[in-house]
């Protein structure tokens, strides 16, 4: 029997990260220009900066897909020191440095758990998109705005499309094993994410 | 090469957030080297991850934090690796022998070595060794063939790397991607002139209603 999630209340709205409210003033800091003075300069105070705020939260997302303590930090630990011994390829018009340490971070975790040859291979030739083919924002200003933007939809999702992009992101649970979770058809699982997607990126608004 | 028929968007943010069993995420990756569409859309899915993980709310301890900024800091003084050189974007395939780069340590890196098995009247495959779960197949459909009507217990993605067939769909030809579920039943029928060779992911076993195909689904073992 489906369960009906939009009948009560949001179970998971309390500990989600999806939809916890976080004040964005703390995300004034600019970690662009942190990560071009580690480009640029080799600076160690900017990388210390963007370790501090970061270290914790990867560990956190890595534990979260299920690695013990020890693995998910080892593997944070890692995922920082490509930023910092790879510097010099982070381009800012390719996104923000959240973005690229989530690709590391989920890579790593891949490789670790999945053990599949050339699993690592198929994600590395998955090159990301070029410049031509993103309608980013490019001044750090509309980059900040849209990270704004971004924030409010995700803190907006309705109850379940939340709980089902935290259990794709977070817990790393494909279609099929959300819907037997939730005992959700695979098509309504489909189109909750599907949904999910479309709001996130400004292209639905209002009601889901 | 610029497909027609993309990845639901539902797919985009399994792909992104590593939530896709491995069979699905070849023909995906397989999809993403020739489809600028689909790379964009990825690459917004993996800005929301990026930005999820940002904003929890962390929850190491202070000291168990410095111990490892200790051993972090410790580590900037080793000379810096070779920076790895970002590979070639795929290059068109269809006059090429090489088959696409997701595909090579499943099935290899040419077309003539594959060694196609015998499946069906006009009907070829080769099933990749090693994957855990799921099903990961090579197909070559001779030309102006009908595949069986059937439907997906589970997901099916395929990708058409030469020839081309069209179903109740529309036409899928090369760097198109069918992605398809458990609601979808089609017949396939290729072109003619040229064999239709795809890529095809399977995470449950296809279904056929027609008795004819009921009875020789488990010689196929689909």
């Amino acid at each position: 029997m489906p369960t009906d999630f939009t009948r009560r209340p949001p179970p998971l709205r309390a500990a989600s990260p999806v939809s916890t409210p976080t004040p964005l003033t703390r995300d004034a800091h600019d970690w662009t220009a942190d990560m071009l003075s580690v480009a640029r300069a080799r600076d160690r105070a900017a990388f210390m900066r963007l370790y501090d705020h970061f270290m914790p939260r990867l560990c956190l997302y890595l534990r979260g897909l299920g690695s013990p303590e020890a693995v998910a930090e080892e593997l944070a630990q890692e995922a920082l020191l490509r930023l910092w011994q790879r510097a010099a390829m982070y381009d800012p018009q390719q996104g923000a440095v959240s973005t690229w340490l989530f690709r590391i971070g989920r890579n790593l975790h891949i490789d670790r758990i999945r053990r599949e040859p050339g699993w690592v291979q198929v994600l590395e030739e998955a090159a990301p998109a070029s410049d031509e083919e993103l309608a980013r924002p490019f001044t750090s200003a509309e980059d900040y705005a849209e990270h704004v933007h971004l924030q409010r939809r995700i803190e907006d999702l309705p109850a379940v499309q939340a709980r089902l992009m935290r259990m794709s992101y977070f817990e790393a649970k494909s279609h099929q094993e959300i819907a037997d979770e939730l005992q959700m058809p695979l098509g309504t699982v489909k189109s909750h994410l599907r949904r999910a997607f479309l709001r996130l990126q400004g292209q639905v608004r209002g009601q889901p | 090469m610029n497909p027609h028929h993309h990845l639901d968007p539902s797919t985009v943010v399994s792909y992104a957030a590593g939530a896709l069993a491995v069979e699905m995420a070849v023909v995906a990756a397989t999809h993403l080297e020739t489809c600028a569409h689909c790379r964009a859309r990825v690459d917004e899915a993996e800005r929301i991850g990026g930005q999820l993980v940002e904003h929890q709310q962390p929850a190491l301890s202070s000291s168990r934090l410095a111990d490892l900024r200790a051993c972090m800091l410790e580590q900037l003084d080793a000379p810096l690796p070779p920076t790895p050189v970002a590979a070639a974007r795929g290059a068109p395939y269809e006059d090429d022998d090489r088959l696409p780069t997701p595909l090579h340590p499943y099935f290899g890196t040419s077309y003539r070595a594959l060694k196609w098995r015998w499946m069906a009247p006009g009907v070829h495959c080769i099933r990749a060794a090693g994957t855990r779960s799921g099903t990961l197949l090579m197909l070559k459909i001779g030309p102006g063939r009908s595949m069986p009507v059937h439907s997906h217990g589970g997901t099916e993605l395929t990708q058409v790397l030469r020839g081309a067939y069209h179903d109740a769909l529309g036409q899928f030809a090369p760097g198109d991607i069918a992605d398809l579920d458990s609601g979808v039943e089609h017949q396939p029928v290729t072109v003619p002139g040229t064999a239709c060779i795809c890529v095809s992911a399977l995470d449950a076993p296809l279904r056929f209603p027609g008795w004819l195909a009921q009875r020789l689904q488990p010689l196929f073992k689909l």
